[in-house]
């Protein structure tokens, strides 16, 4: 427990550095004044909102006053939406993580009997078949894929919607989408540990018990591959959000993602931040999941 | 000592690489009696693990065996499916290995791994299989066996793996126990501690024991009989009495002279001159020939057959014939 209590500690830190790279990559980028008011304005109204909103003060004061408002949740309003800005994030994560985790869950149930047969049959036709569709996967590019399955499946074929989230149909092509490179990732790391640990002396010693070789695959082998697998997979979280944006933008699916990327677009600074912030927690939070997880596995390992 | 219940008859494992074919075990012939112990010796690369390997039909590709017979209790083994070898393998023949730290699964607990095989050999369930391992763990000397049955491999000291190893090996009372290099990676002290024990569980459990070494001291201290390999072949066979005693074969002389002896203080030690042939381009003749202090012409022309020189003893070796 002690430890991760300290590990929760540390993440203070990486979030203070976080949002300064944050907040100073918006700074540079310009004035936001130009863009909340007409155009317009006179120069007085201009000065008179960049008085009223702080933006004369100097660099370090705004900061302060920034992230004395952050650690309160406020990250200021969203003059596109006209709302808080964190509001509006919190409402778009279900979808991004109702993506992620279908991709997850397509990946995982392609990758686990793919990487295992591929790697208990080093050679064969299968894992020449496998190993040859994982590069495949993973050198597609998401945007370029998800515009192929529109195309097949929902303009050709018309069974399947070209966009937006609402039933579950709408949910299979993004997630398909996203998913594949994650399967090709998963694939390759499930075969080559599952070839390495099969090596193992403690397999040998297995076999030698008489027991079924499912056993001995499924239970000895694969049980150690978990440990790099589900480590490197929650590592991994950042690839599938940067996944995400893309897909989400292609599928034109609420999330986070296009969130973002309208952000962007808009120069809306707020939520620009915003999503930053809580995309970057994520990802902190899943590296800490991994390492608890790798813990709780590999029993050479104490939590403390 | 009753009559002998596995022979393995003119048995060939060859291992076909990229360079060419090795033949790790070429031509070997040996039986087992029942509550015997016999040791096999020879340096690394003799064929005398790939003999034990093939035994238990555990020869992964690119390894094979090619021709010949493993006759236990009547069967040949060779032919076993797949499903009848798992209920030879960790029930009739079980098998410990050399290093008890990676041999056992590090993430699987001691009394979970040794349930294993009670489970599947003797349909026992869960809970009966406990009171077994407890049991076994007790047999081999660990304390605390209820403890050490939720231990992870990796919390035990070296010694006390091998025990675990034992007593997993030991679970399914096997006919044969094959221990390759049972002690090569133990403490002296422990090494006696683990003979000691052995010696003791095949009393009790009446198990032969067929057992892989390089070590000439532990024959002396365990085996009834020694077979000699170099090259993927036995170049002699006898009682470990004759063995030490009136050894014929020059390299088996080569393997006793270069063991130190206590009462013997020697400024420098004895050893084999020369290194092993290259298994992928064995010679004509004696395997042997290029490192033997007796060697003749004949010696490197023709190969050498097993010859019993008097009933017991067999040896490879033109001196001999």
């Amino acid at each position: 427990m002690n430890y991760i209590v300290r590990r929760m500690l540390q993440i203070i830190p990486v979030l203070l550095i976080i949002s300064f790279i944050v907040f100073t990559l918006v700074f540079i980028a310009g004035d936001p004044v130009a863009l909340m008011l007409p155009d317009d304005a006179t120069l007085e109204e201009i000065e008179q909102l960049r008085e009223s909103i702080g933006l004369n003060e100097p660099f370090y004061v705004q900061y302060g006053s920034y992230v004395f408002r952050v650690v309160q949740g406020d990250f200021g309003e969203s003059f596109r939406y006209g709302q808080d800005a964190l509001s509006v994030v919190w409402e778009r994560l279900p979808a991004t993580f109702e993506l992620a985790i279908a991709a997850i869950i397509i990946a995982i149930m392609v990758a686990i009997p793919f990487g295992i047969w591929s790697a208990t049959k080093q050679n064969s036709s299968i894992d020449l078949i496998a190993t040859g569709a994982a590069v495949v996967g993973k050198a597609m590019p998401n945007f370029w894929l998800g515009i192929m399955l529109i195309l097949f499946f929902s303009v050709t074929l018309g069974v399947l919607p070209v966009s937006g989230r609402g039933s579950f149909a709408h949910l299979i092509l993004p997630a398909i989408t996203l998913g594949t490179g994650i399967a090709a990732e998963m694939t390759r790391l499930i075969r080559s540990s599952m070839l390495e640990i099969l090596n193992q002396d403690y397999i040998r010693t297995a076999k030698s018990k008489g027991i079924k070789s499912v056993q001995v695959i499924y239970k000895h082998a694969f049980r150690n591959a978990l440990i790099p697998f589900v480590t490197i997979t929650a590592l991994q979280t950042s690839t599938l959000i940067g996944g995400a944006l893309i897909t989400e933008t292609v599928f034109a699916w609420p999330g986070i993602g296009q969130l973002l990327i309208q952000a962007v677009n808009t120069r809306d600074m707020a939520i620009v931040q915003a999503c930053v912030m809580i995309i970057a927690a994520i990802v902190i939070l899943m590296n800490l999941l991994a390492d608890i997880i790798y813990r709780i596995l590999d029993p050479r390992i104490k939590l403390d | 000592m009753g009559e002998s219940f596995i022979q393995l008859k003119n048995l060939k494992t060859y291992f076909h690489t990229e360079e060419g074919t090795v033949p790790a075990v070429d031509d070997v012939s040996l039986s087992i009696k029942k509550g015997e112990t016999l040791a096999i010796v020879g340096e690394s690369g003799s064929g005398k693990s790939v003999t034990s390997l093939s035994l238990m039909r555990l020869i992964e590709p690119p390894g094979r065996i090619e021709s010949g017979e493993i006759l236990f209790e009547g069967h040949n083994l060779v032919d076993y499916s797949k499903k009848k070898m798992r209920a030879v393998r960790g029930n009739k023949i079980a098998m410990i290995f050399q290093e008890p730290l990676t041999s056992l699964n590090p993430v699987f607990t001691v009394g979970n791994q040794i349930s294993e095989s009670i489970i599947e050999h003797q349909n026992k369930s869960k809970k009966e299989a406990k009171q077994l391992v407890i049991e076994m763990l007790t047999k081999v000397g660990i304390p605390r066996p209820e403890k050490v049955f939720h231990s992870y491999p990796h919390a035990l000291s070296g010694g006390m793996r091998q025990r675990v190893m034992i007593a997993m090996a030991l679970s399914c009372n096997p006919e044969l126990l094959i221990a390759d290099e049972p002690t090569t990676a133990l403490d002296v002290t422990i090494q006696a501690q683990i003979l000691t024990l052995m010696k003791e569980l095949i009393r009790e459990f009446e198990t032969s024991i067929l057992l892989i070494t390089h070590d000439l001291g532990v024959v002396a201290e365990m085996a009834d009989r020694v077979i000699v390999m170099y090259g993927g072949q036995i170049v002699e066979e006898t009682d470990v009495y004759t063995l030490f005693k009136h050894p014929k074969h020059p390299y088996t002389k080569g393997l006793l002279a270069s063991t130190p002896k206590v009462h013997e203080l020697k400024e420098e030690l004895i050893s084999i001159s020369g290194t092993v042939p290259n298994p992928l381009d064995y010679p004509i003749g004696c395997r042997f020939a290029d490192r033997c202090e007796s060697v003749m012409e004949t010696c490197r022309t023709v190969h050498p057959e097993l010859k019993e020189i008097k009933p017991g003893h067999t040896v490879r070796c033109w001196l001999h014939e």
